[in-house]
């Protein structure tokens, strides 16, 4: 009886804890950080927008490496060390590169910058509450001679991700008399769904014509009491 | 000694008869059937046929109910486990459709009938070749209108084993060099597919020049409307993208082969003088003369549960699910009303009040027909049962109405009159509306045809009149012809407008035509993408009418001593199941290519922002 009881239980742990060496695979232990940037500011995005993309040679088939962009331009990729080629890909804000790739070196924990050309960039934002109005100023400038603005937008929202597709306001800015390099303004009217909130956010985002994503600015929050 | 004679006598018994039938070596094997028999045999070839004709590719369309729910004409109402159609955002690879399998088999089959065909006739060898071209231009037109230009392979591509595999990477065609094969098919086979006239499941001359009028029109638009984008989509190679000067010969194209179709043997589908019912009669009767081309199916021997997943809650014959697809209500309010007015529900007046109707569905009054015979709104019927939709009641307390709802469907209020219907709609439930619509269209009325144990025999068309009057109608406006004006109002004639509703024709106007007359047939995701608006009707917007799907539920007004009480008043809804606006990226305009094909063929290029 005690033999049988023994070998069921030598069975049993040889079993279940020596069986699993071949399916057990490493994890990626490196992690890849770092910021989408154009003259070394941070570009702001879409959240779950546009992406990067990474591929690895030496392999017989390949196979891209999604990487997803936060709201606030920076991104981050778990890996394995090795050297990895960056794409910008198109229907970005900024111009499609997809043979130019950026040579990315993964040791450890590395921090790498991409830079992109975005179509327009947006400086000097400011945004003042006066009333129940937000009023956001700000110099949309033309990075890309080709491009051409379809539009500009003030969006407000009641969470930090605020965008053209979350978003509790949009206010269109005259694409008619804008003019590059000159300061201009939005105004827009704070929604009774958000007049009793603490604080709204707000954000300025700009569209070219060959690009389904806007350019963003950071999210600004603004107190309201 | 004896035993001498028994050996002799023995080996020459065995050896003189046994050797003179060789042929009950050669008997055919029971268990397949070799190219010899199978080309040619005539019924053989034609059950190979019925297998390739169940193949024909479609996205959202033969009884797909998950497809249905992915565009802005309906959302899922169905179980919990698909409700990721309520809250997705379209992939790059959304749409992808890559089938040289299909394709091979095909050429497969062309070689072989002409190689090994000897038994058969030249007329049968033509007409079976014809629909297989038939059937390859179709697998062609599904990938191009997806893809943009893909590799046109005409023959088998067979390996030599000379370690080289260059000969068989076909780079991409042009994306007009694949409308253009296209073409070139179906002229060249319409007068071979001729003995099939009669047929409506077989492919004929006329089901050859519908797929040439369906795909000269995309062509026509793509041409046209891409380059008015302001960055149009293209590869500098030309697989995506078509020249702007060749819009106006694909429309002359179009309009010539929809224009033979017209003068043809069909005739739009008129048997009920009901004009809703007329509508759904259309679809779901086998008779008349409208449809050009058909799946068909037929009980007990080939069926499609699209009735069990979309029956009407109160009248479900079997268990487990209904109610599936869930109309929106801009979907809804995209039918006009039939004094010409455009077609949004007065369910409050210009101050914010609610408007108060007499009966739950007179708000509907006077709608286009095919409203009714798409959807199922409250007041209406189906199988000869009234629907019992109705949301709750409104009780009017302290200046102003509260919504109600009861906990459980079909239950009375505390005033003994139905409280929530048993049909809903109900905000977050599962096989009940969550729109406050049902989808009447393709749902089967036959006797048990939404269990599944029976399960419905209503046939797909894959093209029909009203599709080819549309395509008309859209090629001559943009030639500058006037005659377009005709056959759309022979349309609305159809679906209950008075003679000649329409004065003039614009882009919406043809548009719209198509949402309403076309619906749920696999069109709208086709149609917003070569007209170059998918980006812009579905713009992702949390606040848009459009890409989000709204719902609109009614109510019984509670307000006793008051001329209102007993009436409907009706809410405008937001459904909670529906998480995600739709959103269609300019990368959605042409699905990304599997990267095991990029891998496979170097010559392939990759589409634009893929």
């Amino acid at each position: 009886m005690k033999l049988n009881f023994l070998m069921t239980l030598t069975a049993t742990a040889s079993l279940f804890l020596a069986g699993c060496a071949y399916d057990n695979f490493e994890a990626p232990e490196s992690t890849l950080s770092g910021r989408v940037v154009y003259e070394g500011n941070a570009v702001g995005v879409r959240n779950n927008g546009p992406q990067l993309e990474l591929w690895e040679d030496g392999h017989a088939l390949k196979s891209k490496i999604p990487v997803y962009l936060n709201q606030d331009g920076t991104f981050s990729a778990s890996l394995f060390d090795g050297q990895y080629k960056l794409v910008r890909r198109g229907d970005s804000p900024w111009l499609q590169q997809a043979t130019d790739t950026l040579i990315v070196n993964v040791k450890g924990n590395t921090t790498f910058d991409v830079p992109v050309t975005p179509y327009f960039t947006i400086t000097n934002e400011s945004f003042q509450k006066s009333g129940n109005t937000i009023t956001a100023q700000f110099a949309v400038n033309k990075i890309v001679q080709s491009a051409n603005v379809e539009l500009v937008r003030l969006y407000l929202g009641k969470s930090i991700l605020t965008d053209q597709v979350l978003r509790d306001l949009r206010v269109d800015g005259n694409v008619g008399s804008l003019v590059f390099g000159q300061s201009t303004v939005i105004a827009g009217e704070i929604p009774d769904a958000l007049k009793n909130l603490d604080y709204v956010f707000a954000r300025i985002g700009v569209k070219s014509t060959s690009s389904s994503e806007y350019i963003y600015t950071q999210v600004q929050k603004i107190a309201l009491k | 000694m004896k035993k001498i004679y028994i050996f002799i006598a023995l080996l020459t018994c065995l050896s003189m008869n046994s050797c003179k039938h060789d042929e009950w070596f050669e008997r055919d094997p029971k268990g397949m059937i070799t190219d010899e028999q199978l080309w040619n045999n005539p019924e053989l070839v034609t059950s190979l046929l019925a297998n390739y004709y169940n193949r024909l590719p479609t996205l959202h369309g033969v009884f797909n109910t998950g497809g249905m729910t992915e565009l802005d004409d309906a959302m899922w109402s169905g179980h919990r486990d698909q409700n990721w159609r309520n809250d997705y955002q379209f992939g790059d690879d959304y749409g992808r459709y890559w089938d040289y399998g299909f394709i091979r088999d095909i050429n497969l089959s062309l070689e072989n009938i002409e190689t090994q065909g000897v038994k058969l006739t030249d007329a049968q060898k033509r007409l079976f070749k014809g629909e297989l071209r038939f059937m390859r231009a179709f697998v062609y037109f599904e990938m191009v209108k997806r893809m943009g230009g893909v590799p046109l392979v005409e023959t088998q591509l067979v390996y030599d084993f000379s370690g080289d595999p260059t000969p068989l990477q076909v780079p991409r065609a042009k994306e007009y060099e694949v409308y253009d094969f296209i073409f070139r098919e179906m002229e060249a086979i319409k007068e071979d597919l001729v003995p099939n006239n009669a047929s409506k499941t077989r492919t004929n001359k006329y089901t050859a020049l519908a797929l040439e009028s369906r795909a000269m029109l995309y062509a026509a638009s793509i041409a046209k409307y891409n380059n008015l984008m302001s960055a149009p989509i293209s590869t500098p190679g030309g697989e995506v993208g078509i020249p702007a000067s060749m819009a106006n010969d694909y429309y002359t194209k179009s309009l010539k082969a929809s224009k033979e179709i017209i003068s043809g043997p069909y005739a739009l589908f008129n048997e009920n003088p009901d004009k809703g019912a007329n509508f759904y009669d259309m679809l779901n009767k086998k008779t008349g003369a409208e449809v050009i081309f058909a799946k068909d199916f037929a009980t007990s021997l080939k069926v499609h549960r699209f009735a069990y997943d979309n029956i009407i809650k109160s009248m479900t014959e079997d268990n487990e699910s209904s109610s599936t697809i869930s109309p929106s209500l801009s979907f809804v309010e995209s039918f006009d009303y039939l004094d010409g007015t455009k077609g949004t529900l007065r369910n409050k007046d210009a101050a914010g009040n609610y408007i108060a109707y007499t009966g739950i569905g007179d708000i509907f009054a006077n709608k286009d027909a095919r409203l009714y015979g798409t959807v199922i709104y409250p007041g209406t019927t189906f199988k000869n049962n009234p629907v019992r939709i109705q949301a709750g009641v409104a009780v009017w307390n302290n200046g102003s109405y509260q919504l109600s709802i009861s906990a459980e469907l079909g239950k009375n209020y505390t005033d003994g009159q139905l409280w929530t219907g048993f049909d809903g709609p109900k905000d977050d439930a599962t096989d009940v509306s969550n729109t406050g619509f049902y989808i009447r269209k393709f749902v089967s009325d036959a006797p048990a045809a939404s269990t599944r144990g029976t399960s419905a025999a209503n046939w797909w068309p894959w093209f029909r009149l009203g599709e080819i009057y549309l395509n008309a109608a859209e090629a001559s406006f943009e030639l500058g012809q006037t005659e377009g004006l005709g056959y759309i109002n022979l349309l609305r004639q159809r679906a209950g407008f008075p003679a000649n509703s329409l004065t003039a024709l614009t882009t919406d106007i043809i548009r719209n035509e198509r949402r309403v007359e076309l619906a749920f047939e696999d069109h709208r995701y086709f149609d917003l993408k070569r007209w170059r608006i998918a980006h812009l009707v579905w713009n992702g917007s949390e606040n848009d009418a459009n890409a989000v799907v709204m719902g609109l539920y009614g109510y019984r007004v509670v307000r006793p001593g008051y001329a209102d009480n007993g009436k409907f008043i009706y809410e405008r809804i937001r459904p909670s199941r529906f998480r995600r606006a739709r959103f269609f990226r300019l990368a959605n305009y042409y699905s990304s290519i599997d990267q095991t094909v990029l891998n496979n063929n170097p010559k392939i290029v990759r589409n634009p922002f893929q």
